[in-house]
């Protein structure tokens, strides 16, 4: 049979191609330096912003735990700080953890919400209690980066300070709570902790809750009881 | 979960068309049945998408965001012509437009930095959304995607819209009825790499003094992505090939063609387990995959419109009896055994139509649309593990599961990547 056949689109020409990087903006060595030699170019007080920005993002795929310091250095830098996350976030050892949990007492506003945010990433629980005291800030922003934490550090101190901060706290910073709740209820099936899950859940889908997550938690309350995994 | 055909066959699925099927006068569509729409980052790509929806009664497009003045005056413009009013309101903050009540949907073309945190903002406040690809940034942004539309049960539909191409269609229908036997290999062609080598850039262009704010607000363009001096060839398309904005041709044409691969094998929960870079830096290039049931996945530079000359974003699938290949031409390709299945096919410009019509039955019966969330973080984890496995120039091995490389602790490492504060997934 002939088939419906359309001429094929004209082979695309090569798209313009955009201005060549400055030599001073190249990555160059910097993709080829070993932990120690990265961690130089951090300490180094010749070394350019873009030199360090390179050198943060490499440092994080080698997991270099002894540029932890150095990384930690940039964590107030406005335009490095998010490339010392980057260095920081995959680095495996406790001292990233120290690092970051340091910046939560000296960093404010963005920087600080950076700090917080991969902090819940890296599901610290020695965070916890800082976190928690942050969901009350006036800092709105600050407030949801701190709940948003808990709720990815989840366990039953998350539950307890996130179901609290629930009737405590107002507008998007409420909203933001309810999101993170919502987070660590899959936190807590994930551990099988079923009955603090599904009363979390119970929590969210009263009335007054903000709408959106009021229904993901009957959603979820829904999904958890007609789990076909779960014996009945 | 129902499939999207098991919905198409329901009698009680609502009747999705475009108003020019139905003519100017007939198949009016109460305002309370629209599904009011909003768009953010809308460009050139988002302005087609949108073309075709303003095409459906069944949609209402009222508020755009952008953080660059002339696209949302373009977009106001073009929706105001096609309502014949001046209602379409203009926004430069996502959360402005998130916080309507109205907004049901919103349609997200920005570049792809912005994809997955502006997708779970959406859903965070309740919208459904159809959002360009590729549509994550990292494995992890692609797990945190599907975790929040389920979360939140929203309805998200991947613009991957050869899912809903009827030549994509026929090849998936001819390896599910067993025509081409039992299957053995997939092709995904990711190329051309002249247009997008499998390699971004890390290095930065020269500083340029930014425009005014209101003209251009360089940090929300920016948005998630490092920080960086400003420079004008970023802003006009300039931005790909660059690490921190996008993921190379691996996932710019695999997040279109390894998705069809995905998708026509029925592995849309999963990921191969093998990924061995061929190739690299001496001409067209490849990957080799490995399902862990056996099957390979080929992804390949196999030029613009590929070797077959089956048009861009070609896919190729081979069984033990017989082989087809299609791709934006609509012609399809195959061995002799299976000419006499082939049967005409609709234009390949009907695939966003339909794609687009398959998003609104979807948010009217609440059912997964074909290219969910779900479906789009599996086949874009394959591109990043591809991506990590070529920039790493070895073989690696994956563990699905685990969601981990089981023999690289540095591939380990570039599963996710920081966002800029405050942005977080």
């Amino acid at each position: 049979m002939q088939q419906t056949t359309q001429p094929a689109p004209a082979a695309q020409a090569a798209k313009p191609k955009p201005p060549s990087p400055p030599p001073a903006f190249q990555e160059g060595d910097i993709a080829r330096m070993d932990a120690p030699a990265l961690a130089g170019v951090l300490t180094d007080a010749r070394s350019t912003e873009f030199q360090k920005a390179k050198a943060c993002q490499r440092i994080g795929e080698l997991g270099a735990k002894e540029a932890v310091p150095a990384l930690a250095a940039l964590l107030g830098d406005e335009h490095l700080s998010t490339y010392a996350r980057y260095g920081l976030e995959p680095i495996a050892d406790p001292s990233a953890d120290e690092a970051l949990r340091a910046g939560l007492s000296k960093l404010k506003g963005n920087l600080l919400i950076g700090v917080i945010n991969s902090i819940g990433k890296r599901r610290d629980a020695k965070a916890g209690p800082a976190l928690a005291k942050m969901m009350y800030r006036a800092d709105a922003d600050v407030a949801a980066a701190a709940a948003a934490a808990l709720g990815s550090i989840g366990g039953e101190s998350s539950r307890k300070e996130l179901q609290a901060a629930l009737g405590k706290t107002k507008g998007t910073t409420r909203s933001a709570v309810a999101c993170a709740a919502l987070l660590c209820a899959e936190r807590l099936l994930g551990e099988g902790k079923r009955e603090q899950a599904l009363a979390l859940y119970a929590s969210l889908s009263a009335p007054g809750m903000p709408q959106p997550a009021r229904l993901a938690a009957m959603h979820g309350i829904i999904r958890e009881e007609t789990s076909i995994n779960r014996p009945r | 979960m129902i499939t999207r055909r098991e919905v198409l066959k329901s009698a009680a699925a609502p009747m999705i068309v475009p108003s020019l099927v139905l003519g100017q006068r007939a198949g009016a569509v109460p305002p309370s049945d629209q599904i009011v729409f909003g768009g953010i980052g809308i460009g050139a790509r988002g302005a087609h998408v949108l073309s075709k929806l303003l095409t459906f009664r069944q949609a209402r497009f009222i508020a755009v965001c952008d953080v660059r003045n002339e696209r949302r005056e373009e977009v106001k413009s073009m929706v105001d012509q096609k309502y014949g009013n001046h209602d379409c309101q203009m926004y430069d903050d996502q959360f402005a437009l998130l916080a309507r009540q109205d907004i049901d949907a919103v349609l997200i073309a920005t570049g792809d930095r912005w994809h997955t945190p502006l997708a779970i903002l959406a859903a965070q406040h309740g919208k459904d959304v159809y959002c360009e690809k590729p549509c994550s940034m990292s494995m992890e942004e692609s797990w945190a995607l599907a975790d929040a539309f389920r979360r939140y049960n929203r309805i998200y539909q991947a613009g991957c819209q050869r899912r809903n191409g009827a030549n994509f269609e026929l090849c998936k229908e001819l390896l599910k009825s067993g025509a081409l036997g039992k299957l053995q290999t997939l092709y995904a062609n990711v190329g051309p790499s002249v247009n997008w080598p499998p390699l971004p850039s890390r290095d930065w262009l020269a500083a340029e003094e930014p425009p005014p704010r209101q003209v251009l607000d360089w940090e929300r363009w920016l948005g998630p992505a490092p920080w960086r001096p400003y420079n004008s060839a970023y802003v006009r398309g300039g931005w790909r090939n660059f690490y921190d904005f996008h993921g190379g041709g691996i996932l710019e044409w695999g997040s279109h063609t390894v998705d069809l691969c995905q998708w026509a094998a029925e592995f849309d929960d999963t990921q191969p387990v093998e990924y061995e870079p061929v190739g690299a830096n001496t001409g067209p290039y490849k990957v080799l995959c490995k399902y862990a049931n056996g099957v390979n996945l080929v992804m390949r530079d196999d030029g613009w419109d590929g070797s077959l000359k089956t048009g861009s974003c070609s896919f190729r699938i081979e069984g033990d009896k017989g082989w087809v290949e299609t791709g934006d031409a609509t012609r399809i390709e195959s061995s002799d055994n299976i000419k006499p299945l082939l049967r005409p096919t609709e234009p390949a410009s009907l695939a966003l139509v339909n794609h687009v019509a398959d998003l609104l039955r979807c948010i009217k019966t609440r059912q997964a649309p074909s290219a969910s969330a779900a479906a789009a973080a599996n086949s874009h984890i394959t591109c990043h593990a591809a991506f990590i496995a070529y920039q790493r120039g070895k073989k690696l091995a994956w563990d699905p599961g685990k969601r981990e490389f089981t023999n690289d602790d540095i591939a380990n490492r570039m599963r996710s990547r920081a966002l800029r504060e405050p942005w977080r997934v």
